[in-house]
């Protein structure tokens, strides 16, 4: 029998995914072993090999067809925007694509003047400015802590993923637009989705049937 | 020295030692495949007008297009597709002609993409196109030359998933959806995701049939059953059709013996906007991508100024040999040459030997040794 190759988004939703798929009955105690210096896992009972890989990484690593599945962030697939088949909402880690800043910034958004977004996502960010509202926007990037960037006056707004909402009440920040709703997604490379029909649409069904 | 002279830019390569041979005898193999079946050999220019490839053509996007200007100023383009210029070539050299014109052709297409981050921007395809026959035997000998190339390439394991565009066309001619909603419904389609088509359709005013039947769409593939399956949930006369002519041609594929090459997916939905009827891929492992592909574009030589029905395939030889490489299904070379070893004395015995070879179509070196 052929591995299926399982990509997951390393961190908190590598271990979700992993209790969904051990309640099919799919194991692989080595990776909870926390001292492992092994990459890639398997369960050859049932054929499945896992690895770890950053979020980003993981739409890559399907298209290619490097794995066949991958479970990942809807924000990442949405701005990697890689070709694959996204077959299963988990409803895992929900949360939402927001534009948010000061409630002053709320104006700006309004009257279509120039502002400056900064995002660690540009894809999604220039996509919503540009195609759904029709503003002329600066996009900046950033790689981590967005929230500074309205308060320092590197940018009027951010587009971020908003959870709770508490980092950005702390921060004197408010969500000012929503863009899209995110949640974990099982992603197949299109290949695989039709060599191996049988036994991936088995899993997705039986994962389907668990989380929902 | 400049680094330059040493590197090839990104997404083209250099094809040397055993592969490059690997590829030619490949595409030799091929192509007399496809002269068993009557393809005729055809060569078009490598660049074009822009405007034999621009948007309304439906090929690929304008900016993924390689383009240059001539001294008068005109927009060329490096060709990013072979089959708008076969259809080009059939409108103007066989315009009167009324029966089947078939070409086939292996040349280099370039598309420059640069999200595509480790993917060829110069890739070599192999195909071929069959104009002025809309028969169901046309669709099914262009599936069964795909096959067959396949097979004498020496691939073992592959599929050929076959949809039909009008499929799709027919389910939303019965609804009122507008433009946007229906572009957002086809990259649902094409990404095959259900829930998000269930979300989409939820308060838009059409039958719960065709509610139905468009969120299940992606699930519609599978073997010749899934045509039944699919056909006992609509009662759409144009989608009927369609299930009658994909298993008209199922009974064919049955008659050359490839059947079990053969899948179908309903929810298939090509990139490729100049599609009329069938569209398919062929698949095979190891590669996470279709080696082969190709359709039906009733309405593409037309745009060229004849109005004549036409069907075609590609199939891209690089991702096929990588195929056949990754499947270790490549035969390894064993006939190195003859080397003949020559000294200054013997210099002219060296040389009637080596025509004596050659004469016996042996391939031989002469390496000069005092």
């Amino acid at each position: 029998m052929r591995y299926i190759t399982i990509a997951l988004a390393k961190g908190r939703l590598a271990k979700q995914s992993m209790k969904i798929l051990n309640q099919l009955g799919i194991r692989c105690d080595e990776m909870n072993d926390p001292d492992t210096r092994k990459l890639i896992f398997e369960d050859q009972e049932h054929g499945f090999r896992f690895f770890l890989a950053k979020a980003n990484d993981v739409p890559t690593y399907v298209e290619y067809g490097a794995a066949d599945i991958g479970i990942v962030g809807k924000d990442t697939i949405v701005e990697e925007g890689r070709s694959l088949y996204e077959v299963l909402d988990l409803n895992l880690g929900k949360c939402r694509m927001c534009v948010a800043g000061p409630a002053s910034a709320k104006e700006s958004l309004n009257n279509g003047s120039l502002i400056r977004v900064a995002t660690k996502y540009p894809k999604i960010a220039k996509d919503y400015f540009n195609n759904t509202k029709h503003q002329t926007v600066e996009i900046i990037k950033l790689n981590g802590s967005i929230e500074l960037a309205p308060i320092v006056g590197l940018s009027e707004v951010i587009v971020d993923i908003v959870e709770t909402g508490s980092t950005l009440r702390e921060n004197g920040l408010e969500v000012l637009e929503e863009i899209l709703p995110l949640s974990a997604r099982v992603v197949v490379n299109k290949v695989s989705m039709k060599m191996e029909q049988e036994r991936i649409t088995k899993l997705i069904n039986d994962m389907s049937a668990i989380v929902s | 020295m400049n680094k330059r002279l040493f590197t090839t830019p990104e997404g083209v390569r250099d094809i040397y030692d055993g592969e490059c041979k690997r590829k030619l005898d490949l595409e030799t193999k091929l192509r007399a495949k496809l002269h068993l079946y009557g393809f005729e050999d055809i060569e078009t220019p490598t660049f074009e007008y822009f405007e034999v490839f621009s948007e309304e053509r439906g090929t690929v996007k304008a900016r993924d297009m390689y383009k240059f200007f001539d001294r008068d100023g005109n927009t060329l383009v490096l060709r990013p597709d072979m089959t708008p210029s076969i259809a080009r070539c059939a409108a103007k050299y066989f315009k009167d002609e009324k029966g089947p014109v078939r070409f086939c052709y292996c040349g280099h297409t370039f598309i420059n993409n640069s999200e595509y981050q480790g993917k060829q921007k110069e890739t070599t395809q192999l195909g071929c196109e069959l104009i002025n026959d809309s028969s169901v035997i046309a669709d099914a000998e262009m599936l069964a030359a795909t096959i067959d190339c396949l097979l004498e390439a020496g691939l073992k394991d592959f599929r050929i998933d076959i949809g039909d565009v009008r499929f799709f066309k027919a389910l939303i001619a019965e609804s009122d959806l507008d433009e946007e909603r229906i572009r957002i419904l086809k990259n649902f389609i094409v990404d095959k995701n259900s829930f998000g088509i269930k979300d989409l359709l939820k308060d838009e005013n059409i039958s719960e049939e065709l509610k139905n039947i468009l969120t299940n769409l992606p699930q519609f593939f599978g073997g010749v059953d899934c045509l039944d399956k699919v056909s006992s949930m609509t009662g759409n006369k144009d989608a009927l059709l369609v299930f009658d002519h994909l298993k008209a041609l199922y009974e064919l594929m049955k008659v050359y013996g490839f059947e079990k090459y053969i899948g179908f997916d309903l929810g298939m939905i090509s990139k490729y906007e100049y599609y009329t009827g069938i569209i398919f891929h062929a698949f095979t492992y190891d590669v996470g991508e279709p080696i082969a592909s190709g359709g039906r574009y009733d309405n593409l030589v037309g745009q060229y100024g004849k109005k004549a029905a036409a069907i075609g395939m590609t199939i891209v030889t690089d991702k096929l040999l990588l195929a056949l490489s990754r499947q270790g299904l490549l035969s390894k070379d064993t006939d190195k040459p003859v080397e003949i070893i020559s000294s200054e004395r013997s210099q002219s015995d060296a040389v009637k030997r080596a025509v004596e070879l050659r004469r016996e179509g042996k391939s031989c070196t002469i390496t000069y040794n005092n």
